[in-house]
């Protein structure tokens, strides 16, 4: 079967999982009560009308019913609007049609979640708004993911190698307290020596201002405005914290020829990174070492040795590529931890990224539209993660995708 | 056996003088098993270290149970402010800045926020040791307080509990619908395993605070016990999955055994099949599943009240995750971080400490628990 083949074949398997995943999602929202979706959708209920949104107000005309309960017209509207007056079926086709076109709903005027962001973001739709927030965190996983990499792959092997040694025992230890660690703590306690032990001691500048910030890290994903010449953002910064034209932090930087503030973006995403890949790491190193151990075992290793390979050619080439295929797995499988990890690591480092939006929109009291739709992105994100690693893993092993 | 009261017994053969040789002793099966796995558990020190640690936790938890909280001088606060929940001691101490100390868990202020206390030892309070170590507090605007080593005692209870109650139920749930995923085969298998990658393929923790967030709106769950059990079925919801996959891909090696055969062909139906024999026989690979998310739970239970869940904030909820939650996530938000910068102030280290050490250690014992689990089972890594 050809490579192109096998992934299509892929993408369209991913279809029910998606349907399913928004099935979800639906039965989740549905079990909301209908007044908080009411104002969830429409904001709070005007001050001129007297039940709220309640399903019945009461009024004086009597031959409605004897407990002179009449429907409200306000409720009547409003659920007729958002169509919660159709069958739940014909409500979830909806749901999916509108999931599947993106069409997530809008960012409210009065959303918690748009009221903390600096900017102006009120209105838009939440697809759009979280489009704009998805490039920071797409950066900042590509990032901790080659972290993740460099650490787990090499370490791995060296514990298969050397196994039961020092180096192995460290190896687990070093691992395993990254998994004990939760990301809240070891992030706090980073920040909180970073910037209020080891800044002082340091007296650490920051590469874009040229006076003593280094308490600026504790600042977000980009400088204080006062760093910029004029103390002004630039224009390419909407409101100091949405780059343009890309989203990415360090490509728009030095695609307006800043180099100093790429790098500035670069030193502002390693303890995140760090903090998110120490967490995945524990999860991969086991499996890299253990996969490493089986394939030194094999006949093709042991031929290798026999015909007089150095040994380190013989870890490298011959046993190492073939428990890649181990990592990459295992890599698809821990994805949605570590995408889980995100709303807390940019919620200590005030990074404006997706996981950020879902933090503010989960502590304000109605803005379900933004914390669904960021549940789904993030659910795209896993979904999508695991194919290219299916792909990847199709490239390195010719028997699957001909099997 | 059955008809031994009604019909009468058949005469027993005469005793002949040739001696049965005894049988020699041949334990069951799955006994061995365990006791070939625990033998090679045995070997490897790390997972022995962390059964240790992990029955030091379970002691204190023990423990915990029958000890008395010392609330005596704070009774009456605990009355008017505790709302609905003095459970089996549980406190508010509130009290205007500048009047006079309540009580050995309450202390005054220097900067206004109660987070900033350096850790005494109180004598007054008779006891020795670290008792009590400081106040915890939830935030520097809301006075809530426990003292940390009560909190800690009492914390050990809420976390095992909860945990073992979220991994229990998590793989009972998983072990049915693998089992019958497995065993079944055919569309069975293609439905279930499709639901389980879709529930897979949330993040997790996500999964748990969606589910959590939308099941709270729900009037019924205001209660606290009832709030409690809506973690734990919130947690069970994302979690079972996992042990459905384990536990299908187990069975698929079980099913092909030739006992299983030997039990269908002498007439087992599939449900005696399922019960007696697949169930019993590929639950090992779970274990090292179960061991790695007990601890993992705590720390998620952790990261829900750190992400500003308003789950158990108002009352007395001591469980080490969110008391290092609390703790720090106090530090960050408050403006003590920002006069902090300049050395005026006590960093309160000993109230996220305690807690995330609690924390950190319960997880890790159980993570090398699981690691030897994992070596001892697999036969291929052993060696």
């Amino acid at each position: 079967m050809r490579m192109w083949i096998y992934i299509v074949r892929r993408l369209i398997l991913i279809i029910p999982i998606v349907i399913g995943v928004m099935t979800i999602t639906f039965a989740l929202v549905s079990a909301l009560p209908i007044q908080d979706r009411l104002i969830s959708s429409f904001g709070p209920p005007p001050k001129n009308s007297p039940g709220g949104y309640a399903a019945t107000v009461p009024c004086s005309v009597l031959h409605i019913n004897k407990t002179g309960d009449c429907p409200n017209p306000l409720y009547v509207r409003d659920t007729h609007k958002l169509g919660l007056d159709q069958p739940i079926f014909v409500q979830w086709g909806v749901y999916i049609g509108n999931s599947l076109t993106f069409n997530w709903g809008y960012v409210d005027n009065n959303s918690g979640a748009a009221r903390s962001f600096p900017g102006n973001i009120q209105g838009l739709s939440v697809a759009t708004t979280l489009g704009e927030f998805l490039p920071y965190t797409l950066e900042l996983a590509i990032f901790s993911l080659v972290i993740i990499l460099v650490v787990s792959i090499p370490l791995g092997n060296l514990g298969a190698v050397y196994r039961n040694r020092p180096i192995d025992q460290a190896s687990r230890v070093i691992s395993f307290s990254g998994y004990a660690l939760p990301g809240f703590l070891l992030g706090s306690l980073l920040l909180f020596s970073f910037v209020l032990a080891l800044g002082p001691t340091f007296n650490w500048t920051d590469p874009t201002c040229n006076k003593e910030s280094w308490y600026l890290f504790w600042y977000g994903s980009w400088p204080q405005q006062t760093c910029y010449p004029g103390g002004q953002w630039p224009s390419w910064l909407t409101a100091g914290q949405i780059s343009s034209p890309t989203g990415f932090p360090t490509v728009d930087a030095l695609y307006h020829g800043q180099g100093w503030l790429a790098l500035d973006s670069i030193i502002r995403m390693t303890l995140p990174a760090l903090v998110i890949a120490y967490g995945t790491i524990a999860g991969l190193l086991r499996f890299v070492r253990n996969s490493m151990l089986e394939v030194m075992n094999l006949d093709f290793v042991r031929t290798a040795r026999a015909k007089g390979v150095p040994e380190n050619v013989v870890i490298s080439r011959h046993a190492g590529r073939n428990s890649l295929n181990v990592t990459i797995t295992v890599l698809g499988l821990t994805f949605a931890f570590f995408i889980g990890g995100f709303p807390v690591v940019e919620y200590i480092f005030n990074l404006w990224g997706v996981g950020r939006m879902f933090v503010y929109a989960l502590l304000s009291p109605y803005d379900f539209g933004l914390i669904f739709g960021s549940t789904l992105l993030f659910t795209y994100l896993v979904v999508f993660a695991n194919i290219i690693v299916d792909v990847l893993y199709a490239y390195l092993d010719p028997r699957v995708r001909l099997g | 056996m059955a008809e031994s009261g009604t019909v009468p017994s058949p005469p027993l053969p005469a005793k002949t003088k040739t001696k049965r040789v005894k049988k020699a002793h041949r334990p069951n099966p799955r006994i061995a098993q365990m006791k070939r796995t625990f033998y090679f558990l045995r070997r490897n020190t790390l997972a022995m270290v962390g059964i240790g640690i992990l029955l030091i936790f379970i002691g204190i938890a023990i423990y915990a149970l029958f000890q008395p909280i010392p609330w005596t001088q704070l009774t009456q606060q605990c009355a008017s402010n505790n709302g609905p929940y003095p459970p089996t001691g549980g406190c508010l101490c509130t009290y205007t800045p500048g009047s006079q100390d309540p009580g050995p868990n309450c202390y005054q202020t220097p900067l206004g926020s109660p987070s900033i206390i350096a850790p005494t030892f109180n004598f007054a309070h008779g006891t020795l040791g670290p008792l009590p170590l400081g106040s915890l507090t939830v935030a520097p605007t809301t006075p809530i307080f426990f003292d940390t080593y009560t909190g800690l005692l009492r914390g050990s209870d809420w976390s095992l509990g909860i945990s073992v109650a979220i991994v229990g139920t998590g793989a009972l749930i998983g072990l049915l619908v693998g089992a019958i995923s497995g065993f079944f085969g055919g569309w069975v298998d293609e439905t279930l395993m499709r639901i389980v990658d879709i529930f897979l393929s949330i993040p997790q923790i996500l999964f748990v605070i969606i589910v959590i967030a939308v099941l709270v709106q729900i009037p019924f769950f205001q209660p606290f016990t009832l709030r409690i059990t809506l973690l734990i079925i919130g947690f069970v919801i994302v979690w079972w999955p996992f042990y459905a996959r384990i536990v299908r891909s187990q069975v698929l090696v079980v099913r092909e055994q030739k006992y299983v055969e030997a039990a269908r062909a002498s007439g087992a139906g599939g449900g005696r099949l399922v019960i007696r024999h697949i169930i019993p026989n590929s639950v090992y690979p779970i274990f090292v599943q179960m061991s790695l998310d007990v601890g993992t739970i705590p720390l998620l239970l952790g990261t829900l009240v750190y992400l500003g869940f308003p789950l158990f904030a108002t009352i007395y909820f001591p469980e080490w995750g969110s008391m290092a939650a609390l703790s720090v996530f106090g530090q960050t938000l408050s403006n003590s971080f920002l006069t902090c910068q300049f050395g005026t102030c006590v960093i309160p280290w000993w109230q996220f400490l305690f807690p995330g050490l609690a924390l950190f250690l319960y997880a890790i014992s159980v993570n090398f628990l699981a690691d030897g689990l994992r070596d001892a089972l697999d036969p291929r890594l052993r060696r």
